[in-house]
């Protein structure tokens, strides 16, 4: 079988005496959808940070195509292939739209740190921010500040800046987060359409987003992955129900 | 050149290589600086623009760091003022070593110098943004500064290190001795380190710089480490600082400890604060707006320093983008064409404003003369007029003056905030 793009072994993470991370295994197969559920507080967005080395590990390895990458720092992470959004709208308030777009580009299009060439002038860079905004619905807003952006706008344009350099493996963080249902919709749509033959890592809460979009769901409880299957197995699996989905359920009724 | 233009209008996305738009400001510049000594002949004059030349290309320097990369320090004095003391000493090498190096060189060899220091010392005070950063270069320029003293044998101690520039290989068949020599090389750096400086914003690094300072966590996961960018802004920053600096040489021949101190380091980031960090021709219009401050004023108060401290705290606190600032809000309106609702206020605002200045300022002046002129010397004139410092009458008619101003502005306030308002007021896109 394929090397899995990302691999957990027996991942640890400790702040002081809590352990958040009790020692995850996990497999994400080069191409596929996956989505991480789990209670609040069950440590979704920590294992976020570690896997994209925003947080040193405390313990265990983590695997990029099979190469180790635990505690490297996200610019290292980020050059290997890997682009996360966040939880809480992370872009250039400052820039126009545009500019935040060309901002995730300059890396990988090998502009890295030049100081000889200028950005106007580079009709490849201009071309491919174009097709990023084209691809994200948003060259309508080509000229605008983020920072004035509605919060469906500014999600959608983080959604870009993520995908911009091309990297392969794309981790979400929460990207339905706070949206209207039509929003909701649409940004399902969205991520659909640009992680095309791509990996996608995503947590998510809503169910309808995961149960849509993800071809693997991994449930993390307590620091501890207790499924990792197809949504139909995670949703028929006694334990899940019981951890999470059952006291959702409860309170439904 | 019509093809070029038909594909930019095509496509979009491939702009023609100079448009007239973006290369006027810069010729309208340097014809400015070519005329500028015909209109101001006197020696003090040209002491003046070389003193606000100089000036700009330090604070443009300095806005490198703290308005394109959101590194305030406080320190900034050491880069110009050791590319300023290398520079001294290679003249003197010039004078009796035998050195060849046509002086209109020298400012690029205190630029090296100024990027060496900057790139040893920012090799540790870039590890972090924000207030590390700041307290380093604070601690890091006292240290230079109170070296300067102990280290005799390269900063010359209290007398500091003099030089003579005339020495060097003629060029040209200049041998600057005259100001007037000295006013245009220094303009040909101004016009070489501003361009060079613009365009490094432009520059991918000069965009990511922007990012980090934005937002430095969304920098790092795009491929970026903000460290690696924080200390290329900060030695780019320190190379241009080194060429004020060797400029700053040429033109007084004599570097001391005040050239690396924290006063010097805190009036750069007043200077660039008051013209505006925003925008990229702020440190320019701070630096001339300062300069002529320190130098006109400076000959008709004693208490000159009083007025550009107050001139900064408004600024800050009112106008945080500064003079430049203040000026792009009327871009709004000018662009609504609501721009005439706004004069008939303004008109009524001028003369209340300037009485309501220059009543203060008086007041101030007589307080200062009343409390530190010589015993016995009552005597003091303001605007022209003569009259006893210690009577009551003059006391009385600034006092009156100044709060029937204040008054009055208070009274036209509301009537100006509402015309800006309705100046500014955009109609609602439907």
């Amino acid at each position: 079988m394929n090397k899995p793009a990302i691999e957990l072994q027996n991942l640890r993470k400790s702040f002081g005496l809590a352990e958040i991370i009790r020692g995850v295994d996990l497999n994400v197969v080069k191409g596929e959808r996956h989505a991480i559920i789990g209670p609040n507080g069950a440590g979704k967005s920590t294992l976020f940070n570690l896997i994209t080395g925003k947080l040193r590990v405390s313990g265990g390895s983590i695997k990029m195509h099979g190469e180790p990458v635990e505690n490297l720092k996200p610019f290292d992470i980020s050059r290997r292939g890997l682009s996360r959004s966040f939880q809480i709208t992370n872009i250039f308030p400052k820039m126009t739209v545009f500019e935040n777009i060309r901002c995730g580009l300059l890396w990988t299009m090998g502009y890295k740190y030049s100081f000889w060439t200028l950005v106007n002038r580079q009709p490849r860079l201009t071309e491919r921010t174009d097709e990023i905004l084209e691809q994200i619905n948003m060259s309508s807003k080509r000229n605008d500040i983020a920072g004035v952006l509605t919060y469906a706008e500014q999600r959608a344009l983080e959604i870009g800046i993520t995908i911009a350099g091309g990297a392969d493996i794309i981790m979400l963080d929460e990207p339905t987060a706070g949206m209207s249902h039509s929003e909701t919709d649409y940004m399902v749509e969205l991520i659909r359409g640009v992680t095309e033959n791509k990996t996608l890592v995503m947590v998510e809460h809503d169910m309808g987003v995961v149960f849509d979009l993800a071809d693997i769901i991994s449930v993390l409880v307590y620091g501890e992955i207790i499924a990792s299957d197809t949504p139909e197995n995670v949703r028929a699996d006694a334990k899940v129900q019981e951890a999470y989905l059952g006291s959702a359920a409860d309170a439904e009724h | 050149m019509s093809v070029v233009k038909k594909v930019s209008a095509e496509s979009n996305t491939t702009a023609p290589w100079i448009s007239a738009s973006q290369i006027t400001p810069w010729i309208l510049a340097i014809v400015f600086l070519l005329i500028l000594p015909l209109i101001f002949t006197s020696g003090s004059a040209l002491t003046i623009m070389n003193q606000m030349a100089i000036t700009i290309i330090f604070a443009l320097a300095y806005n490198m760091l703290l308005g394109q990369g959101g590194m305030l320090s406080f320190g900034h004095a050491v880069y110009m003022g050791i590319g300023g003391f290398f520079c001294v000493h290679l003249m003197n090498m010039i004078e009796y070593d035998n050195l060849w190096l046509p002086l209109p060189f020298l400012p690029l060899f205190g630029g090296l110098f100024g990027l060496i220091s900057a790139m040893f010392i920012g090799s540790f005070s870039t590890s972090r943004a924000g207030t590390v950063f700041a307290m380093i270069s604070l601690g890091v320029g006292e240290l230079i500064a109170a070296s300067s003293i102990i280290v005799v044998a390269f900063f010359g101690g209290e007398e500091g290190i003099g030089g003579d520039r005339t020495m060097g290989p003629s060029t040209f068949g200049l041998d600057f001795a005259s100001q007037i020599e000295v006013y245009y090389l220094t303009a040909t750096w101004l016009v070489i380190s501003a361009l060079a400086m613009f365009l490094f914003s432009r520059t991918p690094i000069g965009r990511i710089a922007n990012a980090v300072r934005d937002n430095e966590e969304r920098a790092e996961f795009l491929g970026y480490s903000q460290r690696n960018v924080r200390f290329i802004s900060f030695c780019a920053s320190g190379f241009f600082a080194g060429i004020a600096g060797g400029l700053f040489a040429i033109n007084y021949e004599i570097l001391t400890e005040e050239n690396l101190n924290l006063a010097t380091s805190g009036s750069i980031l007043l200077i660039t604060f008051l013209g505006g960090v925003g925008f990229f021709v702020g440190p320019i219009i701070g630096a001339i707006v300062f300069t002529l401050l320190q130098t006109v004023l400076s000959l008709y108060t004693e208490i000159w320093q009083l007025y550009l401290g107050t001139l900064f705290v408004l600024t800050v606190m009112f106008f945080p983008f500064g003079l430049t600032g203040l000026i792009a809000i009327h871009l709004q309106p000018y662009k609504l064409g609501k721009i005439s609702i706004l004069f008939r206020p303004y008109l009524h605002m001028v003369v209340p404003a300037v009485v309501c200045v220059l009543s203060l300022s008086s007041l101030l002046e007589i307080a200062f003369h009343a409390k530190h002129a010589a015993i016995g010397e009552e005597q003091m004139s303001l605007f022209g007029i003569g009259f006893n410092s210690h009577s009551f009458l003059p006391w009385m008619i600034v006092i009156v003056l100044s709060i029937g101003s204040g008054w009055m502005i208070r009274r036209i306030a509301p009537g100006l905030n509402e015309s800006w308002d309705e100046a500014n007021y955009v109609e609602p896109r439907v």
